[in-house]
């Protein structure tokens, strides 16, 4: 068994392709059964507007490229080969090296900001929830959550995060100067555009305007922020009333066309709009930046500028990486042990077991005996087994210990399992 | 006698002339119905004058360049009021009760009259008009700098390559407030500019100033101006296209500024 993960990220696939790929979250359950179909013993699929990524565990005798199909599986629009050039694939620790810099944001469009332990958590609830993780995935993703944590507590990751919306409050400065009396409609109720109404309230925007195809979401988003809820088919008559417009809906296709924003150009007069589209995939036409007065910004633009100011927290990303090398290590010395530990408990049960059924055959013919002299006949009988078991446990341990002093896999199969033919050990 | 006529309906026209400098300022300005009753007022004076000057003549008042401009500016006006009264639209007054004032004003000036008063305000006169029109100059220097910042940071936020944190520029809507008010100061300070002017030119020149190329740039260029504030109060134009007409607007001045000097001793060499 061993761990694996693929994917795609910001760094690797454009905004276009990664859009195409993404998941909704009730397509994971059928993807999840997809991978465990396809041999994955374990999976957990991550689907966020800046990755999409597969982890599994998997037989030795499944490549790793397997992944990639369960990533596309029930896809038939996006070709293995269209992808593949974007692709990354990880085993082991290096496996295990992603899963932490994913959970403690280092590996973030704008490394620190703190969503992505949210998602991740979420993808693992799914996965649970559809009894895709084991034990496995169970450790790294429980080490994963506490490692995000740990960095966050030690390095200041945190403070400087400045997330996608700090860098849209920055972008609605440069056009409107100061925010006060400026309107702000939020298209689709997610946690982003809520961190970003968040950020814009506080630099003094004046109002808030929620539109979301479930209603009610809209609602408690307008509670929170005593915003107005526009009904989810009114509001392209409204989009004129709209200064900024946060856009992060998860409808299909665009939901905001170039018409649409002309209209509202024209209703407004030519006041400029700043439009942020949040969504993967996007829900603004891009042809729309085209129009005067429109400021379109879609989230690879608002990495690339945020990247700018990026030297201090590199350097802060330099001590959690750091953190992270030190937890993978720990990490992986404790699966280590854990692949001969089931190995070493069967062997002393088994031979615990033999000792028991011959002194229960040999001992009647003792006839009685003190408790002094019953009590050297069991340190006797054991002395001997832990004799025979010392050899192969101390070798089993070593091997383990050399494996992940020299950062190789163990070598399932050869070792452990001779050990395990030659005293009969069972599969449990 | 209607030369009097004429010259009472371009006093009453300048209260709209006022009106609509005042608008570029207060949207809210409730200026607009004083200005109308003397705008009307000025076009029934018009209209006893051009009467008038037929009874005199004998032919219709249109010999040359100055009664020509007088009757079409009575034209506009009689339209302007015709429009209004059905459609109840005040916004073109912006733009025309400028234009009309002026037409009329130059009709006015077909008969020389007296020279100054005395030298003393001969001078105050060309002063006011000299500090008017520079000061008019400045505010649309600065405009059309403020433009061109305008269509610096415009192109960084299209482009996408505006980086905040270095971003020196001011923001965008700020460049924007300040393009208009430094344009409507500068085309309230260049219209008394040009009135004045028109003024001092008639009493010097009588009646060859209209002649002369620089007079002709100047008013191109006040007509220019006008129709580039009238697109930004009524159609709205703002951003790129007011940015690039303030440029404009600055590159007619500077053609204007130049015949003043240069080409005005050319021509008339």
């Amino acid at each position: 068994m061993r761990l694996a993960l693929a994917g795609i990220n910001h760094h690797t696939a454009p905004v276009q392709l990664r859009e195409k790929l993404a998941f909704r979250v009730e397509d994971l359950p059928a993807a999840l059964l997809q991978a465990q179909a396809r041999g994955a013993k374990e999976a957990l699929i991550l689907s966020t507007c800046n990755r999409v990524e597969i982890a599994a565990t998997l037989n030795e005798n499944i490549p790793a490229e397997t992944l990639l199909e369960g990533l596309l599986a029930g896809r038939d629009d996006i070709s293995p080969d269209l992808l593949r050039p974007h692709l990354y694939l990880y085993e082991e620790a290096a496996a295990i090296r992603h899963l932490f810099r994913v959970a403690s944001s280092l590996d973030s469009m704008i490394v620190g900001e703190p969503q992505i332990l949210g998602q991740l958590k979420q993808a693992y609830a799914v996965a649970r929830d559809e009894g895709a993780i084991g034990t496995i995935l169970e450790a790294v993703l429980s080490r994963a959550f506490s490692v995000a944590k740990r960095i966050r507590s030690e390095t200041e990751i945190g403070q400087s995060a400045v997330s996608v919306s700090y860098a849209a409050v920055e972008l609605a400065r440069e056009i409107f100067g100061s925010l006060n009396k400026k309107r702000v409609l939020i298209v689709g109720a997610g946690k982003m555009s809520e961190a970003t109404a968040r950020h814009l309230l506080r630099a003094g925007a004046a109002e808030i305007l929620i539109t979301n195809r479930t209603q009610q979401r809209a609602e408690e988003l307008a509670g929170l922020f005593h915003g107005e809820v526009i009904p989810y088919e009114l509001f392209p008559q409204r989009l004129g009333d709209a200064d900024i417009l946060i856009s992060s809906s998860a409808a299909p296709g665009y939901l905001l066309t170039r018409d649409l924003i002309r209209t509202a150009i024209e209703a407004r007069r030519n006041q400029p709009m700043f439009l942020v589209d949040i969504a993967v995939p996007r829900n603004i036409d891009p042809a729309v930046n085209d129009l005067e007065h429109a400021f379109l910004y879609d989230i690879d633009d608002l990495q690339r500028l945020s990247e700018r100011n990026l030297q201090t927290r590199r350097e802060i990303a330099e001590q959690a990486e750091a953190i992270v090398d030190e937890e993978v290590a720990r990490l992986e010395a404790r699966l280590r042990v854990r692949d001969v530990a089931p190995t070493i408990v069967s062997l002393q049960e088994e031979l615990e077991a033999l000792r028991k059924d011959v002194l229960s055959r040999y001992r009647p013919r003792l006839g009685s005996l003190t408790a002094d002299q019953e009590e050297v006949l069991d340190a006797l009988t054991r002395g001997i087994i832990n004799k025979v078991a010392h050899g192969p446990i101390s070798e089993l341990r070593r091997q383990a210990a050399d494996a992940q002093r020299n950062a190789v896999p163990l070598q399932e199969g050869e070792f452990v399992s001779v050990v395990r033919r030659m005293f009969r050990l069972r599969d449990r | 006698m209607s030369v009097l006529w004429l010259r009472t309906a371009a006093a009453l026209y300048f209260c709209g002339l006022v009106y609509a400098l005042v608008y570029l300022f207060r949207k809210r300005t409730r200026l607009f119905n004083p200005a109308l009753i003397a705008f009307a007022a000025g076009t029934v004076f018009h209209l006893v004058s051009l009467v008038e000057l037929h009874a005199e003549t004998g032919h219709l008042p249109l010999n040359n360049f100055y009664e020509t401009s007088s009757l079409c500016a009575f034209l506009i006006a009689v339209f302007f009021l015709g429009a209004y009264s059905y459609y109840r639209i005040s916004i073109f007054s912006v733009c025309l009760f400028p234009l009309v004032f002026f037409m009329t004003l130059i009709g006015a000036t077909e008969f020389p009259v007296a020279s100054w008063s005395s030298q003393q305000v001969r001078s105050i006169w060309l002063t006011i008009h000299i500090a008017t029109v520079l000061i008019g100059y400045a505010s649309l220097v600065f405009s059309a700098v403020a433009s061109l910042y305008y269509l610096l940071q415009e192109r960084q936020l299209k482009r996408k390559s505006v980086s905040p944190s270095a971003n020196r520029l001011p923001p965008l809507a700020t460049l924007d407030r300040v393009i208009t008010q430094s344009m409507n100061t500068g085309f309230v300070f260049i219209t008394i500019g040009t009135v004045t002017g028109v003024v001092w030119a008639f009493i010097e020149s009588g009646t060859r100033w209209i002649a002369e190329p620089q007079i002709g740039f100047f008013l191109f260029t006040w007509v220019f101006y006008l129709a580039m504030i009238f697109l930004r109060v009524s159609a709205g134009w703002r951003g790129r296209r007011i940015a690039w007409l303030a440029v404009s607007v600055l590159g007619c001045s500077i053609i204007t500024w130049a015949t003043h000097f240069g080409l005005g001793n050319l021509v008339s060499r």
